[in-house]
């Protein structure tokens, strides 16, 4: 084996260790609330999010891959294959130990802002201060402040109108029912749309913007009869908490939707810079877009769901235990804020991640005074982590890329 | 394990003024059983009830300590912060004065209740009671009402709060009854000072217990 099969044994090694962590770090962030609110048991939470999360990297994940996450480094930095090599085997360590890092001290990161970081890191080096795209930071930055005020605002209106309408009611239940096809309608249009925005297998579509809304409204409509005419067959009156039951069998929904487009979305962020090591290896230049073997992507997903197995439990026990007062409806408000949060920002192009938004989507729901008590100022010790984030990644990655130009 | 997810959820301040509401509770069958001592001739256990009140004071003063102490600054509630606090100075009210109803009749224990005020008395002190229980339900029941915010709850919790004022009323006019009785038939200017005190101190307990009512009606206004 010649010294590049090394190479691409640790390319390997490191994007399995990122993708590891995307999926015990992101697990409790999106299952959260499910697990809160006891829509799913611990269990089902992580064979659903291992199960989803493979199925979504490997069938919806991108197949073609930007080389630069978001575009926040110029891809010139990649004209030199040997420079490229060293800066993505770096990014790729320095984005999963902070991460790791991460998940070890319980801090809720966005993987993806990691591996831009990593990147800027890797472009420092490569190619100085020019190469990084300045504009395309400032919409990272702007996007810490914008996802968790935009989730917040969503799941307060969510849960006052679910007060107003259904809880408040004195037939709860029967108004829960009645209701359902409408909340299950506009939580089926946002995860449409998402799936048609946001995902690479509906960017492969290419519906125009317009013509998306359009099905997303019909598919919604009619999905939602569907489901209201199952729940309907599926949901017996057992107590006086029947309209939870209600949000309990919507919210299951919800969680699998937000695992397949982690799966998804978040699949990238391992195997983009390990696609950059694979082509380099094999081809030895490399462009601002590579093909992502399937392989690749079920490697990534299996990963991940590797994270989740290992490391969920721990996490979804604590989060069954200590979460005691979300219930349904609030969980499905937190669950509807933050995707639709995630779709609207990326389709604006803000780079986002559900952990942001799960956690403005907590807030709302407690400004709605929908929980006995949440600690606001938790916010800023949250806020600190998100901004460490990109400097952190940059450095380390700056650090190991100094280390790796010794050895390879 | 540090999860800043869960770190968002505060331990719900509803739980210490539950747990509060449950030690009230609790005294207040002690103190009808202190009450009862005094009444019949040899009361020996006088002093191990007075004790056993102390006892669920101090365990209640902790509690409240924990829930005032325990809220970070920009915890958001269910309820203006504030208005819990006054509620459950309220509700912590009612301990105290029943520990201090228990204290003035210990400076004058050997003399005891007359004779002819007995009945009366009796019916003072359970009419008191009454109220003192309601409160532990109503919290119970207004913990429900903010987790399904339904307006049929509401109105259960409405019921108890009239309930309480009800039971005020009730006690009010029995407090009214012994005292004029005390000034006919008692001579003795030391034990109608005495016997005045102790009958306002226990009518006391009522009005602190529909200030609780108050102040959770308006906690549960809209």
């Amino acid at each position: 084996m010649g010294s590049e099969s090394y190479v691409l044994i640790i390319g390997y090694i490191f994007g399995f260790y990122m993708a590891w962590n995307i999926g015990a770090n992101d697990v409790a962030n999106s299952m959260a609330s499910a697990v809160g609110a006891k829509a799913i048991t611990i269990r089902q939470a992580i064979f659903i999010a291992g199960i989803l999360n493979v199925v979504g990297a490997v069938f919806i994940g991108s197949h073609v891959t930007k080389t630069i996450r978001k575009g926040i480094v110029s891809t010139d930095i990649l004209a030199d294959p040997h420079l490229a090599l060293i800066g993505a085997l770096s990014a790729l360590l320095a984005a999963a130990l902070w991460v790791s890092f991460a998940t070890w001290k319980s801090l809720p990161v966005s993987t993806t802002h990691s591996i831009v970081g990593a990147m800027i890191g890797f472009g420092i080096m490569a190619g100085g201060f020019s190469v990084i795209n300045w504009g395309k930071l400032a919409a990272v930055v702007l996007s810490w402040v914008i996802s968790p005020v935009f989730a917040m605002v969503i799941s307060f209106l969510m849960f006052k109108t679910i007060v107003k309408f259904i809880l408040s009611k004195e037939d709860p239940f029967a108004q829960a029912l009645k209701l359902a096809p409408y909340f299950i309608s506009i939580a089926l249009f946002v995860v449409i749309l998402s799936f048609l925005f946001k995902t690479p297998l509906g960017k492969k579509l290419a519906i125009g913007t317009p013509m998306a809304l359009l099905v997303a409204l019909v598919l919604a409509l009619i999905l939602g009869v569907v489901a209201v005419k199952i729940l309907r067959k599926f949901i017996k009156k057992t107590n006086l908490t029947g309209e939870e039951e209600v949000f309990r069998k919507i919210q299951i929904g919800t969680s699998c939707y937000v695992a397949l487009a982690q799966g998804a979305n978040d699949v990238a962020n391992a195997i983009g810079p390990l696609a950059v090591i694979y082509f380099l290896v094999k081809t030895g230049s490399v462009g601002a877009k590579v093909p992502v073997p399937v392989f690749l992507l079920f490697f990534g997903g299996i990963g991940i769901a590797c994270g989740i197995g290992m490391a969920g439990h721990r996490v979804m026990d604590t989060i069954g235990r200590k979460i005691t007062t979300l219930t349904n409806t609030r969980g499905f408000s937190v669950d509807f804020a933050a995707a639709t949060t995630v779709m609207v920002a990326s389709k604006m192009g803000l780079p986002v991640s559900t952990t942001h938004a799960a956690v403005g989507g907590v807030m709302g729901v407690g400004l709605a005074r929908g929980i006995e008590a949440v600690n606001f100022r938790i916010i800023f010790e949250i806020i600190l982590y998100w901004v460490l984030t990109v400097p952190a990644a940059a450095i380390t990655s700056i650090v190991i890329f100094k280390i790796l130009q010794l050895f390879i | 394990m540090r999860i800043p997810f869960i770190s968002m959820f505060v331990t719900s301040p509803f739980e210490g003024v539950q747990e509060h509401a449950e030690k009230v509770k609790e005294c207040a069958g002690v103190f009808q059983k202190a009450i009862e001592c005094i009444i019949e001739e040899r009361c020996e256990d006088f002093e191990h009830f007075r004790k056993d009140i102390d006892k669920l004071e101090s365990e209640a003063d902790a509690i409240k300590r924990r829930i005032r102490g325990h809220l970070p600054k920009g915890t958001l509630l269910a309820v203006d912060k504030f208005e819990l606090f006054r509620y459950l100075r309220e509700q912590d009210k009612v301990l105290d004065v029943v520990e201090e109803g228990l204290d003035w009749l210990s400076f004058r224990a050997a003399a005891g209740i007359p004779e002819v005020l007995e009945k009366d008395f009796m019916l003072l002190v359970d009419a008191v009671m009454d109220p003192i229980e309601e409160l532990s339900k109503m919290v119970a029941e207004a913990r429900k009402y903010f987790s399904n915010f339904s307006e049929e709850q509401r109105i259960v919790v409405k019921d108890m709060i009239r309930a309480l004022r009800h039971y005020e009323h009730e006690a009010d006019k029995l407090e009214d009854t012994v005292k004029e009785k005390i000034f006919n038939t008692i001579d003795d200017g030391v034990a109608v000072f005495h016997l005045i005190r102790l009958t306002e101190i226990v009518g006391s307990i009522a009005d602190h217990a529909e200030n609780a009512g108050d102040m959770m009606r308006a906690m549960i206004a809209k």
